[in-house]
């Protein structure tokens, strides 16, 4: 079955023309429009996407349409609106990105002030309005105005020059696959205003077509930029989504990296700054976590899979408790950024970790225990998922139980966790063990999920 | 109970309340509806002065866009320029987003096809089939295109045209005192620019603000347009124009300050339009006699067809017409330069006149045949129509009778004419007779008829 089309507590998403129309982007956006508390302005931005000039128009049409201003950033990657929501003090704000998925998809996002996903019940309330098509439309006299402006890209830009030291960087030999998406302006001007010297492929940015799917796959990332970093002699490579705000990377030896390692790469580096504080994760991510956390007396906190659950825990602690939040994808947030999925900043804190320790990616990739990890998909037929949860449970009564998404079961030295998709029709069944393939445990797990299906 | 029309989507498009009404999601859709109908390829878009003029244009880009068409964008730009500008440009069709007279929280959608032209009543009800079936053109990633804005060529292709009819430098070297009341419309920078630089006219201009709300009624008539007068009598101007907002309505003032009878204004055109070029007269019921009284001295037929500019167009076309026109509603319509209603060919034709002649405004007139005319509204409910309509029929059974659009009876010298406002809940009655006397005496017993 192909889903084209998905209006869910993540907000709009579909592929345009046949599953995403006009319609729903002028009803969604009126209904964030109603949603919004009018007075401060809106912020809008939108990745390289064809579809983003029409998608653009109706959000307009909508958001003015009841009364709000709108200041409009144009192509930019989604933490360059969620930056500039912050800045400029804004209620909100929408980028137009389907981010990671093939470039027939879009999407609409929204943000609260401060530049913040909704959180689910923020988000619920988005859905209602827009279920019930009561929209809080302004009369003649009380539209709302746009404001065209090109500098948010600059002022992005600054806030990271505030936090990372970029001409350190210089000397280190970058290279960056940009998809063809918003990134590519990004470090063009990075480049031109600070000197940082990154090696741009896959820049060129039509909207039309893309080098490659734009997601951060560690599969992408052995196909398309590993192979380059040896004859380009890059010290590290890095590739981003449509959006930029997942990153994935390479080491200088031409070895993809697994996203699952940018998660522990910056808790890492950030966590001797920030003792004893939180990193917020999900049931699928590696166990290398609790490895690096417990060397930095820091801590993990497992929550269920996907963004919105990362968004709710994060909205029930101080800022000044976690240390850094994020999923096995290669998006991240970090505290420096008001808890942003941003690839761009994430790149440029690994670039600091490899300048601070003075080694090469490799060496210090290999200085952590070697997890390994198994992932399987099985198509998701039965209904009676409960039971086999149930039926797994019981076959391993000895280890520590987490049952908020699917079962996640874990022992010193490996863990498992079975659950349903949010997005697609299927099982996703992983299996990571410290040391070597937990092959025996993982066939266990397919034969049984396999059985009830 | 009579009610307010909020929004009203029909054969003429979508017009309607902004706020609630008119909505950013149903001006999109109605335009993918369009898009659909037209095809992929270029579509202009331009719109008068209205608040909601931005916001509307953002949503009807959308509908287009989504439908797979490229939008020229031509901004803040007058209903007869835009119309112009699709038939040069060659593009698949075009939108004006204008409410024309309506007040300020009114807008609406007006469509034009391929040439330029109103869409006539079969290209009409095919689209709204379309936008009522929801089956649109529904483009891809690659196949969306983008909004180019053109903001500056229109003007000059539109003036272009309307100067191959007139002597221009015969106009120029008169120097002749216009004054303009522009009701801070779409037309405002472009009459100023047509009116003082290409026709080197001493122009007094009010109300030519395209920032500014309008100032007045934005229907451009003898009581909305006291201002205009006042400026006519204040600067000793030998002619004053009067604007609507979308630019296609043409008001004009004698050099005393007198507002004239739109009627007197068309039949001027006329006049003026038949001395040169070879064709008939289209006109709607309502308009004077004046006119085949011009027309006879031309050796022309007149043409009677349905009020609406629309039907008016129809038949224009149908006939090769030489010249039509909507008596009371103001503006002509001038084939040899676009069959639209257009202020431009309207201000051009009379300073043209003047210039030849080298009579006042007013001498003109008085030159024209003398009629009489009233008009009133009678609110009415929906259902009586019929009868009210037999009622009058049997009381004048010495009358012709038309039926093309409400009720028309015609005597020798005089008329009357009653019909269903499009617009409102309400019952137009138009009569017209030789003298003032004759007139009120047919109005005031069509009057006890109607409401007895």
């Amino acid at each position: 079955m192909n889903k084209a089309l998905r209006i869910s507590h993540v907000g709009l998403r579909g592929i345009v023309g046949q599953g995403l129309t006009a319609t729903h982007v002028l009803e969604f956006a009126a209904a964030f429009g109603t949603f919004l508390e009018p007075g401060r302005p809106v912020v809008l931005g939108r990745d390289p996407r064809l579809s983003g000039h029409m998608i653009r128009e109706g959000v307009l049409a909508s958001l003015l349409g009841c009364g709000h201003d709108v200041i409009d950033l144009g192509v930019v990657s989604t933490p360059v609106v969620q930056h500039a929501i912050q800045r400029l003090d804004a209620a909100g704000g929408i980028a137009i990105s389907a981010s990671h998925n093939t470039i027939d998809w879009n999407a609409l996002r929204f943000f609260g002030p401060s530049g913040i996903y909704l959180n689910t019940a923020e988000a619920g309330e988005l859905l209602d309005i827009y279920h019930l098509r009561r929209f809080r439309f302004a009369p003649w006299d009380q539209l709302g105005k746009l404001t065209v402006t090109t500098e948010a890209i600059d002022a992005y830009l600054d806030g990271l020059a505030r936090v990372f030291d970029l001409p350190r960087l210089r000397p280190l030999r970058v290279v960056v696959d940009c998809c063809n998406g918003a990134s590519a302006l990004i470090l063009r001007r990075m480049n031109e205003r600070f000197g940082c010297g990154f090696i741009l492929i896959n820049e060129r940015v039509d909207g039309r077509t893309v080098a490659h799917t734009p997601n951060t796959s560690a599969s992408i990332v052995e196909l398309q930029l590993a192979p380059l970093m040896q004859p380009l002699r890059a010290d590290a490579g890095f590739l981003f989504d449509m959006d930029a705000d997942r990153v994935a990377l390479a080491d200088e030896l031409g070895r993809g990296v697994s996203e699952e390692m940018v998660l522990p790469l910056l808790a890492d580096s950030l966590l001797p700054a920030s003792p004893g504080k939180l990193i917020i994760a999900n049931l699928s991510s590696t166990a290398l976590l609790e490895d690096v956390a417990a060397r930095h007396g820091g801590r993990v906190l497992r929550v269920p899979v996907g963004r919105q659950a990362a968004i709710d825990a994060l909205s029930t602690y101080r800022p000044e408790q976690i240390a850094l939040a994020g999923e096995g994808t290669g998006a991240v947030m970090m505290p420096q950024f008001r808890f942003v999925y941003d690839g761009i900043a994430s790149m440029l804190a690994i670039l600091h970790t490899i300048c601070d320790r003075g080694q090469p990616l490799s060496r210090i990739l290999a200085g952590y225990p070697r997890h390994h990890i198994l992932k399987a998909e099985v198509p998701l037929t039965s209904p009676r998922i409960p039971a086999l949860l149930e039926e797994l449970q019981e076959l391993f009564p000895d280890g520590e139980l987490d049952r908020s998404d699917g079962l996640r079961i874990a022992w010193p030295d490996r863990w498992f966790h079975v659950r349903v998709s949010q997005t697609e029709p299927i099982i996703r069944v992983i299996a990571e063990q410290r040391d070597s393939e937990p092959r025996e445990l993982f066939e266990t797990l397919l034969d049984r999920v396999r059985r009830w299906n | 109970m009579a009610r307010e029309h909020l929004l009203k989507v029909g054969v003429s498009g979508v017009r309607g309340v902004i706020g609630g009404f008119l909505t950013p999601g149903l001006a999109a859709s109605f335009a993918q509806a369009f898009g659909t109908y037209v095809g992929q390829g270029p579509v202009v878009l331009g719109r008068d002065t209205r608040t909601s003029g931005p916001m509307l244009t953002h949503a009807v880009n959308c509908g287009l866009l989504a439908a797979g068409c490229e939008v020229i964008d031509l901004g803040v730009m007058p209903t007869p320029t835009i119309q112009i500008y699709v038939a040069h440009r060659k593009a698949r069709g075009g939108i004006a987003l204008t409410a024309s007279h309506n007040p300020p929280e009114y807008n609406a959608l007006k469509l034009f096809n391929h040439e330029g032209l109103f869409f006539n009543q079969y290209e009409r009800s095919e689209l709204l089939d379309l936008f009522h079936q929801s089956q649109f053109t529904q483009a891809g990633n690659e196949e969306i295109r983008t909004v180019k804005p053109d903001f500056t060529t229109a003007p000059a292709l539109h003036f272009e045209r309307v100067l191959r009819h007139v002597d221009a430098d015969r106009i120029r070297s008169r120097r002749f005192r216009v004054a303009l009341d522009g009701v801070n419309g779409a037309g405002s920078a472009m009459s100023v620019e047509f009116l003082s630089t290409v026709l080197a006219t001493r122009l007094e201009a009010i109300a030519v603000d395209p920032t500014q709300v309008f100032p007045r009624i934005a229907e451009p008539r003898p009581d909305t347009l006291t201002d205009l007068a006042a400026l006519v009598r204040r600067t000793g101007a030998d002619i004053g124009f009067g604007q609507d907002p979308d630019g296609d309505r043409l008001a004009v003032c004698d050099e005393n300050g007198t507002v004239l009878d739109n009627d007197d204004v068309l039949a001027l055109a006329v006049e003026r339009a038949l001395a040169y070029t070879p064709g008939d007269v289209v006109v709607n019921l309502t308009t004077s006699a004046t006119i085949d009284d011009i027309a006879a001295r031309h050796g022309r037929r007149v043409h009677r067809t349905p009020v609406g500019e629309a039907n008016v167009v129809d038949r224009m076309q149908a006939v090769r017409a030489a010249i039509g026109g909507e008596g009371s509603s103001g503006g002509i319509i001038f084939p040899a330069v676009h069959l639209c209603r257009d202020s431009y060919t309207a201000m051009a034709l009379l300073l043209d006149l003047m210039a030849e002649t080298g009579q006042t405004v007013s001498a003109l007139v008085a030159g024209l045949p003398r009629y009489s005319r009233l008009a009133g509204k009678v609110p009415f409910e929906h259902g009586r129509l019929g009868t009210l309509m037999q009622n009058l029929e049997a009381s004048f059974p010495d009358a012709q009778t038309n039926r093309t659009d409400g009720l028309k009876l015609l005597w020798e010298g005089r008329w009357l004419h009653i019909r269903s406002s499009n617009t409102e809940p309400l019952l137009r009655l138009a009569v017209e007779a030789r003298t003032p006397g004759e007139a009120q005496s047919l109005f005031d017993a069509a009057w006890r008829r109607l409401t007895g």
